[in-house]
């Protein structure tokens, strides 16, 4: 048989009648059980042979005078708030109403959201943005119309329309140029030069 | 003649001597300092043991004590009436003694011979002895773990079941009998005369 629990020790020496009768009887078995029994048990009646010593009778009035004194610069304590009287149930449907709303809201709010590029969209917006627009140079519209209208448009002419060269013009647009655009710069210029016999 | 009442008396909880503690607590929260006065002559002298059995001397006690219903008048509308009032006081009781008291070493000191008990048909040498003896078991009773020394001082001095125990300390009942029970078996231990 299992020797008896701390709970079980305490029950015992309390004569408490939450202890089986089995398990009590377990202590006149076990000498083990029996001597720790023995030692709470005196232990427990020394503890409680140390009497309370009782201040004056005066002492009372005057504690309580003196708490009376302090709580007179406290403020009055101030109940809770109540709340109004509904019943769980009211509570319960008007939780339900507003998850409920929140869902409708949600849900028209994704139906109506633009749908998501499919895989053609966004392959073709890729095709656009890596276009080599050198390559693509004689194909563009926007170019062509810069050229049908400065056909016919003399440099004295641009010149005196402030749309002339600077110095550092050059410069500054080789450093805007992207990568590419030098590669294919370098390129011409190789070219040009070999043709020149440099 | 007739006699005028003041509505908002009529209308008050009653703040009688005889009342219960709900309805005193009701007073109180609707304005009565009265009935706050008579929860304190209630329970004053519950409060203070307590507050003696951890504080170990009498001025200490009797600050920790004030200080109870301080927090306990401040803390008046948190009670909801679930538990006994006494258990709902204990437990401010205890947590403030805990935490005031702690780790410090108690001054144990013993009040006048006025207000001891008339034994002048003990012997002296056991008086001397019994007195010892009182001074080392509050001692050893000092070292114990918080939870230990709350749920020792509860049961022997204040006689207070383990469910009450439990509800003030906010455990089961199995962990302040196992309290109960470590508390007695270091007792014990500080208690043993070292060889």
């Amino acid at each position: 048989m299992k020797h008896l629990s701390r709970a079980e020790f305490v029950d015992l020496i309390e004569s408490s009648p939450v202890l089986p009768p089995e398990r009590a009887r377990h202590v006149e078995h076990c000498e083990r059980c029996r001597e720790r029994a023995e030692t709470i048990r005196s232990v427990r009646s020394m503890a409680s042979a140390d009497g309370m010593p009782e201040p004056s009778p005066l002492f009372w009035d005057h504690f309580s005078a003196r708490v009376a004194e302090q709580l007179r610069s406290e403020p009055a304590p101030a109940p809770s708030p109540r709340w109004s009287p509904v019943p769980y149930a009211t509570w319960a449907v008007a939780g339900v109403v507003i998850v409920l709303l929140i869902s409708t809201v949600v849900w028209r709010t994704t139906l109506h959201a633009p749908s998501p590029a499919t895989p053609a969209q966004l392959s073709a917006a890729v095709d656009v943005v890596s276009v080599d627009p050198v390559d693509d140079l004689d194909n563009d519209e926007a170019w062509a119309v810069v050229r049908a209208a400065t056909a016919d448009l003399a440099w004295e002419d641009a010149h005196d329309a402030g749309i002339s060269a600077h110095p550092g013009d050059v410069e500054n647009a080789a450093l805007q140029l992207n990568s590419a655009e030098r590669i294919e710069l370098e390129r011409l210029l190789d070219e040009d030069m070999k043709r020149n016999g440099a | 003649m007739t006699v005028t009442r003041n509505r908002t008396d009529s209308a008050r909880p009653d703040a009688r001597p005889s009342a219960d503690d709900r309805t005193l607590v009701d007073a109180c929260l609707d304005g009565s300092r009265d009935a706050f006065n008579i929860i304190v002559e209630r329970h004053q002298r519950q409060v203070y043991q307590l507050c003696y059995r951890f504080a170990g001397n009498h001025e200490d006690a009797s600050d920790l004590a004030q200080d109870v219903f301080i927090r306990a008048y401040r803390g008046l509308h948190s009670f909801k009436g679930h538990a006994a009032f006494s258990t709902w006081l204990y437990r401010i009781a205890v947590n403030v003694c805990l935490n005031r008291v702690g780790g410090r070493s108690q001054k144990w000191t013993t009040l006048d011979a006025a207000d001891q008990p008339d034994l002048r048909e003990e012997r002296a040498d056991a008086k001397i002895l019994r007195g010892e003896r009182a001074a080392a078991v509050r001692a050893a009773i000092a070292r114990l773990p918080k939870k230990q020394r709350a749920a020792l001082i509860l049961r022997v001095y204040h006689d207070l079941p383990h469910d009450e125990i439990a509800a003030i300390v906010g455990t089961s009942v199995g962990a302040v009998k196992a309290n109960f029970f470590h508390a007695l078996a270091n007792l014990k231990k500080l208690l043993s005369p070292k060889d």
